[in-house]
């Protein structure tokens, strides 16, 4: 049995622009989510705080690395349930036509045919790319309306870039739209180092930056805040969140260390006791 | 009868629940089956679905119950156990149906009853309240509600939740009277049932808000998220092109349906897990054996893209120390439409190919993207020494 070394990085900005940060994040390996509530709706922070909360109990409580997606499906339900009594809350005050909402990208680690690997998950428009052998690729698809027009052939990608209605996002936790979520699975092999970041980040500087910078900042924290600082330099007009995961490497059990390498991955993702 | 038929009810020991379709009294030692029918009944259950409920534990184990259907279609009534009886009222006749009678059950089906009641209590007199749907404790229950013959309907009444006798489910976990009172209710006249009465329901009763009055009841179902109204994505003024971008103007907006994607399941709702049986079995050189339930994807080290939580697909490395198989090299999953019930494969694009063998045919090379159909005896051929047989599950 091996165990897996994550070494991580976070970044968060409020930007040059907007007075409160709705972005929130996670980094309780091996549970990573960054989660952008939503501007136009009224308290997003409050809705990416309980995506953040809902995963930080997984991460505590563990998980069956072996039922992946199901896991995250289950917490999203939870926050969407808690994200309307939220609204309900809300409006009993008076407010009227209140909906929080946000966005969410999730990495985690499952186990498939007894080996560890990333499983994905997306809701919305921020996004996660990987990195590997010194290139980037977007492995999210964004869910937005422009994502739909450039699959359509409608738009290309670089209009979509500048698209008027670039901001709006057809699938979110909380609000009227669709709350399934994407899912992705990756061997650890095939992405050495992993990003996840808001629309702050990725719709400021573009994937080729992005992967400038992933390519010259050895260290995971670096990696985070030169993005998030490269994403206000270049205007900063929304919050800027940035998570960077490495794997550094399958860690063989040896039987010279300490006990805590014994542990399988089981116990230490917690679904055994 | 309609489904938001008023009752009313006098509070005693037996549990009964209001639901949109049925209406179900159980005993007072029933209290954890009460809380586990809840659900079923207050979900709207029809009559038979929760008679299985009912009577899934066995019909020795409830001493007495009372089961009502009040949807649409007449009115069918079960009655079961000493001293539990009820009385149906139509235009020609009045039925009275007597659970100490029978040893297992007495039914009724009456058209146009035009009233309905049951005593389960040991003839405590009143008062009675006015209830549509909820989990309260009775001694009896009408529908029409219970009117005095002669008296005025009782005054507007109380939110039970200030009256401890009306409280249902923390009330008194006391006596089973309920249960021995047989004898003395079979002697209570049932002429005061089957006057006719004043039948409140077509004009104004002082119904009270069940939301707000009735029981807070065991858990209710997790609610489903309620949607608001449909956000409409803002028009941004024209000229600001220019200006580019907006600060936070991330929106929830419709997706254009044009081009959206279906979306299995009920949105908000838990997906159930697709579980299916599998129609083939693949017996790969490198020694594993792989069920085709679902979408299968093999390689040197196979990345699965944009599947949804309910059709996790299965992963399955095999070795390629030449590595002359691509990290996604092919998928085989449960075949759709004219392949249902069989297996088909699928190159992914694969750098160096994929060649099929199938049963008395020479082999064939895969064009990626193009799924084929396999048969039992297949070879699938990956390179590297690697193959994979098609089995039947």
């Amino acid at each position: 049995m091996t165990g897996v070394e994550l070494h991580h990085g976070v970044a968060t900005d409020v930007g040059l622009v907007r007075e409160v940060n709705e972005d929130a994040f996670l980094v309780a390996p091996p549970v990573f989510v960054v989660a952008d509530g939503m501007g136009g709706h009224d308290r997003g922070d409050v809705a990416a705080g309980i995506v953040v909360e809902e995963f930080g109990r997984l991460a505590d409580q563990g998980y069956d690395p072996a039922r992946g997606a199901a896991v995250i499906a289950e917490t999203f339900v939870e926050c969407q349930v808690r994200i309307a009594e939220y609204d309900a809350s809300q409006r009993a005050q008076g407010a009227t036509d209140f909906h929080a909402g946000t966005t969410a990208v999730v990495a985690l680690l499952i186990e498939q045919s007894g080996k560890p690997k990333w499983l994905l998950a997306n809701l919305g428009d921020s996004r996660v790319y990987r990195y590997n052998h010194g290139a980037l690729e977007q492995v999210s698809v964004d869910h937005s309306l422009v994502q739909e027009l450039v699959e359509s052939g409608a738009i290309t990608q670089s209009a979509a870039a500048v698209h008027p209605e670039r901001h709006v996002i057809t699938r979110a936790l909380g609000g009227s739209g669709s709350t399934e979520a994407d899912y992705f699975v990756l061997p650890l092999s095939a992405a050495e180092r992993l990003v996840l970041c808001s629309d702050g980040v990725s719709g400021m500087i573009d994937d080729r930056r992005i992967e400038e910078i992933l390519g010259s900042a050895g260290d995971p924290r670096d990696a985070a805040d030169q993005m998030v600082a490269a994403a206000v330099a270049a205007g900063g007009r929304d919050n800027a969140t940035a998570v960077v995961v490495d794997v550094v490497g399958l860690v063989a059990e040896t039987p010279y260390d300490s006990e805590r390498q014994r542990v399988s991955l089981e116990t230490k993702l917690g679904a055994l006791p | 009868m309609s489904d938001d038929s008023v009752w009313s009810y006098r509070p005693g020991d037996w549990l009964a629940i209001f639901g949109a379709a049925t209406t179900l009294l159980l005993p007072a030692s029933e209290k954890a089956r009460a809380a586990q029918l809840w659900d079923l009944v207050d979900g709207g259950a029809g009559f038979d679905q929760t008679l299985d409920w009912v009577l899934a534990p066995g019909l020795s184990v409830l001493p007495a119950f009372v089961l009502i259907a009040t949807d649409e279609g007449p009115t069918k009534v079960i009655v079961r156990g000493q001293g539990v009886r009820a009385t149906l009222t139509t235009e020609a006749e009045t039925v009275v149906l007597d659970g100490s009678t029978v040893t297992t059950w007495v039914e009724r089906t009456l058209d146009r009853v035009t009233a309905l009641s049951v005593e389960v209590g040991d003839g405590v007199d009143g008062p009675d309240h006015l209830i549509r749907g909820g989990l309260v404790r009775v001694a009896r229950i009408d529908l029409p509600p219970y009117s005095p013959p002669v008296e005025e309907q009782p005054e507007p009444v109380l939110p039970p939740l200030d009256r401890p006798d009306a409280d249902p489910v923390d009330a008194d976990p006391v006596d089973d009277e309920s249960e021995e009172s047989g004898p003395e209710e079979a002697v209570e006249p049932p002429e005061l049932l089957t006057e006719p009465m004043p039948l409140p329901i077509s004009e104004p009763s002082p119904v009270w808000d069940d939301d707000a009055a009735t029981v807070p009841p065991p858990p209710p179902p997790p609610p489903a998220p309620p949607l608001p109204p449909p956000y409409v994505p803002p028009v941004l003024p024209p000229g600001d092109l220019a200006g580019g971008d907006h600060d936070g103007m991330t929106q929830a907006g419709e997706s254009s349906d044009e081009f959206a994607h279906p979306q299995p399941g009920i949105p908000g709702q838990p997906p159930a897990p697709s579980v299916t049986r599998p129609v083939a079995k693949l017996v790969i050189s490198s020694g594993e054996t792989v069920a085709v339930d679902r979408v299968v994807l093999i390689g040197r080290a196979p990345e699965a893209r944009r599947f949804t939580a309910t059709e996790q697909p299965r992963l399955v490395t095999v070795p390629s120390p030449l590595h002359e198989i691509s990290s996604t090299h092919v998928e085989v999953r449960p075949g759709t439409g004219a392949d249902h019930g069989s297996a088909v494969v699928t190159d992914m694009g694969s750098t160096n190919g994929t060649v099929l063998a199938q049963p008395g045919l020479g082999p064939e090379d895969l064009k990626p993207g193009i799924a084929v159909q396999l048969i039992p005896g297949a070879v699938i051929n990956l390179g590297d020494g690697v193959t994979i047989q098609v089995t039947n599950p």
